[in-house]
Formats: structure tokens, sequence, C-alpha cells
């Protein structure tokens, strides 16, 4: 029975506090983790597995659990949290996962027993047909079961980024970390030393393998340690903070948690992304143990070796007072000494290695503690209900059982070369450690300790100041005294052959997917012997664990299997994140109201008060429509706001519309150039509808060019184009012929803009402009006219995109609101009405004018809408005028622009459906219908009364008056209707001109 | 995320950057001239080599200017960075002081985290 008071160790304080787990009230100490405080209140059931549903306590003490996942039920609700990282705090709730109806009573455990059907590659193969029943029967139910945790609800996280500009970074303040930022204090080099626990020590807190260095208490040493770098100018210390991520060109990401072991205070950010620059980088990240493959590995009671010892020393607790011990090397003595030193008794300790090969003073130590030695010899499974009962012993191939309640194991230790090989570094198999280690780094990276594959305390010294030395910074020799035998010795030993064989038994080689070693066998059989697809097909090494205690086991399984060296099979591909990042770290600020900004015109005010309902286009926030009254419906609202355009007047907030000035003396042919249209006649003071294409003759953005002489024109473009034209511009400008002389400028924001169109527009602008001569022979369509408006430049534009009498407004964004309420005080009498993006579409529609982005989807060229008429034929060369003249876009059976109208005026007709030949589909398809082009716009026209549409369809212009179909949604009759024309009101253009 | 060094405002970090593919391009003088074959070329085909290339950035979040920059594909080791009125520099000049990533070859790919 495990202690609660904590007498012997310094991270942990005596201050006690309640958590909850599953409803449970239990008590824990301050600076527990989640798995700590459960161990201290003997809870060893954790969780149930992914996928089989077994019983899973806890396995090791830090970010490798693939165990103990559990869900946080205050702060965010966050699932897989790791019980073995997470800082309980007083009140923190949290609950098992994957298990139903109850933790001990899980009904998913059936799958346990179904398990042969659960083999390598299940769900590729069994969910392969009848066709529909993905979609309908697995798929739901699949969806159901998947995953451990559940997702959290109304997630606000908050986090922030914070860049870093260093010489050097020192990745884990352990033995080898402490003692190269020692060597750097007060050094010319400003470091960053970065370790994840909230203590600096590393091995030297989790373990009592170092007795003493330079004659001192590590404790003691880590203390003055800590207190010199504190002294230092120019070491500063990141705790709580994990390197996730080591990219090209010495760039390191590290999440630092904020809110360690205390409740999150939301108003505050919990996390910080650092960002990390650095010229030289310094990993000294260390190991991690890994474990051995028997029957039942799984079960709750065994504990990864090295773990168990973090327990005791960083933690204080002890979570069993007689464990046995199975190891194949000679790291796992120190855990024993832990245990004599504390008065605890381990049950057995079995040695994989041969006795002649396993050092005397461990024998000596086991002799004279009586403890029971088992060498050469491997534990073959355990057994017990829901945590370890009883352990099989496997000595000169006989079994003998005895009785424990935990098992700790030690398979060896992986060097983490997680980071290095992230930086793109080289490694290499060493036979010595059985495991890879560094080879050759590709930036400036140097590992240190046993990172670096040096598990030899007395040579760490020399290692790092030889690795340091390019450095130039004064020698540190520092003596250590260790618990363990200096020289690091194992015998290599993936997993132990099963003898006790039932349904229920296992062997597992990935614990948080629940692959066994079955699994890899029966995927070799089945030909996946290469391991990227090995990976993949078992799903071993993919969970959020990454496989981090068994990915090299699978390797040695592997490489048994097929005969190969370890080094010939390879490892996976190791990518960023090391572990598990939060979407909202990598989020930032960026979230919510800060995701995008949201641009608004100088009248949304007005908008707001008048009831518009908002449309966003790009970042700009237009007026949608208009509401009338409460009950008024969108469509309700457009009908009445066109029609009330075209037989009297109305307005729009055309704001957002792109303006680029352009300016200098070459400008004219610039503009010539960049536009198809011939502008070189244009006359000054005259406007002109303009397109642009882009190299491959496809239509890139539309809008309207004012010139005001040869050397100065001013183009608009459509809202969400405006940066896109101007970028293009200037890359032309800049790239291709840098000998014009022309500059370009912005002006989107510094004029705002109102388009004004209707019968009785004149009428309205006239009273608003007295000094201005509205008339149809003084201000023809087309032209424009600057003027002074209050000490201000404003341009007033005869141009229309109804189809009606128009005039566009330019007027300084800080008087714009002023004149919006003038030209209604004058328009109450006229009935003018406001209108929004919705009533403008319809009304261009009606009128045939084409929206870029809408009509054209970048596939579409001038000839494809009927724009001859806009190409500059006598000019030599404008972008995209050669591939006008390409085999593709001279095709006969190009898309054309064609206006569509049901034959039966009552129908509707959708955006987006298909045009085809046929009535209805036919009952048995051999071939596909053919498609002959689809709808880009529909409304129902409330000046005709009737659907309206303009479509793309082959060969278009051809099937003028022809009768053909259009789907719809509901999958039923297609619609009869006829091809026109796409102007449907006014095609003699007697309202523009008059 | 690497860092580049615009010849008009100093290094910066990649997201205040556009990349504009493939340099040393020119727009033909005279298109109408060109076979289709030829211009198709011009339009539609770039190449993407492993290791040395030529491209083009703008500091589209910074001062818009247009520059040329030498990158190894491979690493995202940015080699030489020079305005547009600089000539091209002669891959020469890089051959010898490129390094690949884990040992693996300079064309080709795969994973080659393991050396043999």
């Amino acid at each position: 029975m495990p202690a609660l008071k904590n007498k012997h160790c310094q991270y942990i304080s005596n201050n006690e506090i309640k958590i909850t787990f599953d409803g449970k009230s239990c008590r824990a100490l301050e600076g527990d983790t989640i798995a700590s405080a459960l161990i201290r209140n003997d809870i060893k059931l954790i969780g149930r597995s992914f996928k089989y549903h077994r019983p899973r306590g806890i396995y090791t003490c830090g970010i490798e659990e693939p165990n103990a996942l559990v869900q946080i039920l205050n702060e965010h609700n966050e699932p897989n949290t790791r019980a073995t990282v997470k800082r309980v705090y007083d009140g923190i709730k949290i609950s098992s996962q994957n298990r139903w109806p109850s933790l001990s009573f899980d009904i998913g455990s059936i799958n346990n027993i179904l398990s042969p059907i659960f083999s390598a590659g299940f769900y590729y193969k069994t969910f392969m047909g009848p066709k529909g029943f993905w979609k309908k029967i697995y798929e739901p139910i699949i969806r159901r079961t998947a995953g451990l945790g559940k997702p959290p609800k109304d997630f606000r996280s908050k986090s922030i980024h914070q860049n870093h500009n260093v010489d050097i970074v020192i990745v884990g303040g352990g033995l080898s970390g402490l003692i190269a930022a020692r060597k750097l204090i007060d050094t010319n080099y400003e470091v960053l030393l970065i370790e994840q626990d909230s203590f600096l020590g590393g091995i030297l807190k989790n373990s009592n393998k170092v007795k003493s260095i330079e004659g001192k208490k590590t404790i003691d040493w880590i203390n003055e340690t800590e207190e010199l770098i504190h002294k230092s100018k120019n070491i500063k210390i990141l705790k709580n903070t994990l390197v996730t991520t080591y990219n090209f060109t010495n760039h390191l990401i590290a999440l630092e948690d904020k809110f360690t072991g205390k409740k999150i205070d939301t108003k505050k950010s919990e996390l910080t992304l650092h960002k990390i620059r650095t010229t030289n980088t310094i990993l000294a990240n260390g190991h991690i143990e890994r474990f051995i493959s028997f029957r039942n590995n799984d079960l709750p009671g065994v504990m990864l070796a090295s773990s168990f010892e973090k327990y005791i020393h960083r933690y204080g607790v002890i979570p069993e007072e007689k464990p046995a011990i199975f190891t194949n090397n000679s790291s796992t003595i120190s855990l024993v000494k832990s245990l004599i030193n504390l008065d605890c008794k381990p049950s057995a300790y079995i040695d994989f290695r041969n006795e002649e090969d396993i050092e005397d003073d461990i024998k000596n130590y086991l002799k004279t503690n009586h403890i029971p030695f088992y060498p050469e010899s491997e534990v073959e499974g355990c057994h017990g209900n829901k945590s370890v009962e009883k352990i099989y012993i496997r000595q000169n191939s006989k079994l003998l059982s005895i009785k424990t309640s935990m098992l700790c194991i030690s398979g060896g230790f992986n060097p983490d070369i997680h980071l290095f090989t992230q930086s793109k570094g080289l490694v290499k198999w060493d036979n010595d450690i059985i495991s890879f280690k560094p080879d050759i780094a590709f930036q400036n990276t140097i590992t240190l300790g046993s990172v670096s594959g040096n598990y030899n305390f007395k040579k760490l010294c020399d290692e790092i100041e030889g690795k340091m030395s390019f450095l130039k910074i004064n020698n540190l020799s520092l003596k250590i005294e260790t618990n363990v035998s200096e020289n690091f010795s194992i015998k290599e030993l993936w997993e132990t052959k099963i003898e006790k064989k039932s349904n229920w038994s296992k062997s597992f080689i990935d614990l948080h997917n629940d692959v066994t070693t079955k699994d890899l066998r029966q995927a070799i059989k089945e030909g996946y012997d290469r391991i990227e697809h090995l990976k993949r097909y078992t799903t071993n090494s993919m969970g959020t664990d990454q496989g981090k205690i068994s990915s090299i086991n699978s390797l040695g399984i592997v490489s048994k299997i097929l005969n190969k060296k370890i080094s010939e099979v390879g490892t996976t591909t190791y990518r960023p994140p090391y572990a598990p990042l939060s979407f909202g770290a990598i989020a930032g600020r960026s979230t919510y109201d800060y995701y995008d900004p949201e641009r608004k015109t100088p009248i949304h005010n007005w908008h707001i008060k008048n009831n518009a309902v908002f449309e966003d286009v790009g970042q700009w926030k237009r007026p949608w429509y208009f509401k009338n009254s409460k009950t008024e419906t969108m469509h309700q609202a457009v009908q009445r706001e066109s029609k009330q355009t075209r037989q009297s007047a109305g307005i729009l907030d055309g704001s957002t519309l792109g303006k680029i000035e352009i300016k200098g003396k070459d400008a004219l042919e610039f503009m010539n150039l960049m536009y198809t249209n011939a502008l070189t006649k244009m006359k000054p003071m005259t406007s002109r509808y303009a397109l642009m294409l882009g190299e491959d003759g496809m239509i890139k953005d539309d809008g309207i060019i004012c010139k005001i002489n040869d050397k100065h024109f001013i183009s608009t473009t459509t809202s969400s184009g405006a940066p896109k034209v101007l970028a293009d511009m200037e890359e032309y400008l800049q790239t291709e012929w840098p000998h014009l002389q022309v500059y370009l400028n912005s002006i989107t924001e510094q004029f705002t803009t109102f388009n004004i169109s209707g019968p009785r527009s004149r009428e309205i602008i006239s009273r608003v402009f007295t000094e201005i001569d509205f008339s149809n022979e003084n201000f023809p369509f087309m032209t424009f006219k600057t003027f002074n408006y209050n000490n201000s430049q404003a341009r007033i534009m005869r141009a229309s995109f109804t189809g009606e009498l128009g005039y566009e407004i330019y007027i300084a964004p800080n008087l714009a609101l002023e004149l919006w309420e003038k030209i209604f005080y004058y328009g109450k009498d006229f009935n003018l009405v406001p209108y929004g993006t919705e009533t403008m579409h319809l009304l261009r529609a009606e009128k045939g004018y084409v929206v870029i982005g809408q009509e054209t989807d970048g596939t579409v060229t001038p000839i494809d809408i009927n724009f001859h008429w806009m190409i500059g034929k006598k000019k030599k060369d404008f972008i995209g005028k050669r591939s006008l003249a390409r085999s593709d876009t001279s095709r006969k059976d190009r898309k054309q622009l064609v206006g569509i109208v049901p034959l039966d005026k009552s129908q509707f007709i959708e955006e987006g459906q298909h045009v085809v030949e046929c009535e209805s589909l036919p009952k048995k398809i051999k071939n596909p219908v053919e498609y002959l082009g689809h709808i880009t716009s529909s409304y129902h026209s409330p000046n005709l009364n009737h659907c309206i549409s303009m479509a793309m369809i082959k060969g278009g212009n051809k099937l003028m008056g022809n009768k053909l179909f259009v789907s719809t949604s509901n999958g039923r009759k297609n619609i009869p209707v006829e091809v026109v024309s796409s102007v449907f009101i006014d095609p003699e253009n007697k309202r523009l001109v008059s | 995320m690497i860092l580049i060094n615009c010849p008009y405002c100093g290094e910066r970090e990649q997201s205040e950057f556009s990349n504009g593919g493939e340099a040393h391009l020119a727009r033909p003088k005279d298109p109408e001239v060109l076979s289709d074959k030829d211009w198709g070329e011009y339009v539609f085909y770039r190449s993407n080599p492993k290791g040395i290339f030529y491209e083009r950035w703008v500091h589209s979040h910074g001062c818009r200017k247009w520059f040329n920059a030498v990158r190894d594909t491979s690493t995202d080791t940015i080699l030489k960075i020079y305005k547009l009125t600089d000539n091209r520099p002669d891959r020469r000049e890089f051959e010898s002081t490129l390094k690949s990533p884990s040992g693996e070859p300079t064309v080709g790919s795969g994973n080659f985290s393991v050396k043999k």
C-alpha cells in the first residue's frame, strides 16, 4: 500500500489537495501528476485500451505514456491528457476514457474475445462492400466507437506566440544540459535552456543512479547550478516547456504550459508557443526506456523500471513495496538500491543476461540483501484480473510462477533521437547499446549525454569538453560518483515466447493502438515487409505516443522475422511534433474575432441602423439586403429592392470596389499591355469597361478604367481581386518592363464609392450637386467629371452595373456619410431605395452582365463570354493575347455564355445545376449522360416575373433557341429550358445611354 | 520557416514573402511569332529540380520589391540572394557547398534517414 505522506522527496510538498477520479474523491499532494496522485491512492486501473478495451494502468512516468490517458472534465474538457505529465490542482475532475458503462465493467471489452477478427488490416479487409454499406452502416458505427476521449465543446483556449533569437539553445536541463549551461555562464553567448519539467536535474532528480557530483549531494549541486545560471547575464531558463519541433535553418518550436499544477485562469493565456532561432543547438534531451513484449505485458501493474524509480525520487511515492524486476541490462540495479534504502525489498530480480556477463557488484548486492535472483531467465507472461497477480518466469526452459502485484521491466534505452532526426541528422546503429544513436548532424547541432548514446557518467565530462571545444570556453571537469556500474551492458531481447496460450493472452508491441506481436507477423506474411508499410498497415507506433517505448522493439522483432540486421530494416521517418501539440497553441491569437480582420465601409453604421443583413466579401462586410420589416424574407426584400431600382432609383454602397491609380510617363503603354482593350484612342475624361487576362488567356479580373490623360489612369477592380491585381501590375512593372516609368498606388480606401442608378437617378443627383450639369449632352454615358466637394477632390462617373441610367460617386471617406444622408434627403421625393449585393447581382443578371468568379472560373476566355469587342486586336501585344490563338482556346466546342429560361415560367432553375440534353436519366446507365455545361447564375426576375439564368454551355452560341434540360437538386425530373441571349432587359441599351 | 534576406530591408521571416516560381524566364519580346509549342513552354512549363534552383521572391508584406534567390530545394538553404538587375550567378559557385539532409543523394527522393 503506497504512502500518502511524502517524507523523502524535495519536489513534492506535503500540502494535501482534493481531486476526483471518475466521481470518486481522492487525496493528493501539491506537485503531483495525475498518475502519481492515483498511485498514492492505490488506483491501478486507469482506462481501457483503444481496440480491445483491455484494462490498462500507468506504464511510465512521463511524456512517453501509451496507456494512462484521461479526460480532464474541468478546464476545456480536454481529452487524451497524459496522466503522467498533467499536474493536479485542488478540485481537478478527472475521468477515465473509452469505457461504458463503467471502468471496471466495460461492455466494449468483448472486442478482446472477438480479437481474431480485429487483426492487422481489419478495416481494410472488412468494410469493402456491399456497395453503399460504408456510408450508411459502417462509417456511423466506426465513428461512434472510434477515438479514446470525447472532444471538448466550446473550446476557447488562449495562447500567445513568443519569438527568441539566441546563439545557443540547450534542449533538456538534465545532467548534461546543466553541465553545458555551467560552462556557458558569463560567456558572450546568449543561451536559452529549455526543460520540460518544472524542476531542473533530469536523471539526477528522477533516480539515484548518480550518487554525488564534486562530493556534493545531487540536489545541492542542481540548486547551486540553477543559482549560478540565474545570476548569469546570458542564460535564460524556460521550465515546463517542451521542444516539439526542430526545423531546417535552426528554427525550434517549444510549448510552455503556463498553468502547470494550477487551475487555468481563463482570462489569461495558458500556453506560450516559443519560436526560437538559434545559431547552435545543444541536444541534451536524454533517453527513453523501452519495454519488452511478453504475454499480457499490458496488465495494470506492469511498469517501466526507471519510471518506477522516478515515482520514488521525483514524486515521493512507492507504487509497490515488493515488485518483481525484469531486465536485460545493467541499469536496473539502481532501482533495487532505491527500494532497499526505503526498507522495501523486490520479490524477484530476473536478469536476461548470461550469468558471467552480470556485474559482480550486482550479484553481491542482491545476495547480501537476500533478493531472489534469476539470472539467464525471462518473464513468459503475467496473470491477473485487471492487474498483475502472478508472473511466470522461464529459467532453463522451465516455467515457475511467483506471486507479485507489480512487475518492473527494462528492455534497454533508446537515445531520444526524435529531435535530432527532425533536424535531418543522420543516425546509426550501435551494437553496444542496441539502439540507434546520432551520427552526423546536418545543422549546427551537438548531442550530449545519453541522447548521443553515451550512458557512462564518468566519461560525460570528457564528452562535453570535446564536443563544446569549438565554442572556445573554459574547461569544467567534474567528479561524478554513481550507484550503477560504469559500463552499460545489455543483451538483446525484444519479446519472449508465449507458452500459456489463450484467447485473452496477447503480447503487445504497441500499447496505445493495441498492436500485438502476432499482428506484425501476420502483416509481414501478407507482404508488408517494408517498415513504413508495416507501420501503416498495422498502425504500429501511430498512436499519440508515437511508439516512444516500443518502436525500436518492433524493428527488432521485424529484423528477426526477416532475418536482417536492424540497421537494414531502418527506422520510420520522425516528423514533428515530438509530442501532441494543441491546435489552440498553434493558432495563437489568430482565433475567433482575431482570426481575420473585418473591413467596414464608412457607411457601415448607417447600414446597421437601416436593418442591413451583411455578407462577407473577402474581408469586407457588405450589405446583402435591407430588411424592410421584421417579417420580410430575403426573397421579398430583393424583389422589392430590384423592382424599385428599375422603376425609380436605388443606391448601393460600392466602397469595397478596388481602386488603383496608375501614373507616369509610360502609363498609357503600361495600361495597353495590362488590359485587353485598346486605350490609345480613348479620349481623356472618358471611361471604359476593361478586362485583364492571365498569360494563359483566361479572364482574371475586370473593372472600369478612367483615363484622365495619357499619363494618369484610375482603374477599378473587383472587390476581392484588388490586392491581386495591384500585385500583378507591380510584378510586371518590376520584372518584365522595368524600363517603363510608371508608379502604382492603391486608393481603395481613399475613396468611398456610391452607385446610384435607376430612371430617376439623374433628378436626384442634380439636386445634390447643383453646380454640375448632368444632362445627357453634357455628361454622356462612360464619361466622368472631377470637381471640388467641401475642399476635397471628388469624382462622378456615368456608368452602370444595373443596365439603368447610373452614376458612380467617388468621395473622400470623411465626407461620405454626410453625402450619403444628403442623397437620401433629396432621394425621398423620388422613391430612392438602398440595395445590397444580392439585388446588385440580380439586376446585372437581368442585363446580362457577368461577374468575374461567378460566370468565369479561370478557364474562360473573353471570346467564351462574347467579349470580342473588348479585345484590342490591332494592339501588338497585351498579357494573354498570344494565348487567345492557342489550339485549346480556339476549340469549337468551348463552353460559351448563354441565357437560359424555363419553358414553364413557374419553374425555378438552381445555380450550379448541369445542363443536359435528356429529359430524365435513363433507368440503366450504360454511358454517362453527356454534360453540356452548368448554370452559373440564376434569379427570379421581378421585372420579367420569371426565372432567368446564365449558363456556360459547350458551343452555346450555336444552340440559341434550342430546347435543353437542367437537372435539379432533388434529383427528380429535369427542367425543360430554352437557350436564349444572356441579355434579358433592354438589349438596345436605351436606358443606359439616354 | 526560413529566414530570407531581402536585399532592400534585411533579414525577415519567410511569412513576409511570397514565392514567384522559377526565375530568369523572360517574357518573349514578340509572342506572335512563337509557335504554339514554344509559347506553351513559356506559359506552362517550369523546372522542378532537387538541389540548386533559381527562383523569384517578392517581399509582399514589406517593401513589395521583387528579387531573385538561389535555393537548395532539398534543404531550403538560401544560397544567394540578388537583385533583378544583377547577373545570374553561376551554379558552379554553389555546387561544392551543397549539403544533403540525412545523407540522401542530391538527386531523387526517398527516406534515407539510416545510412547503410
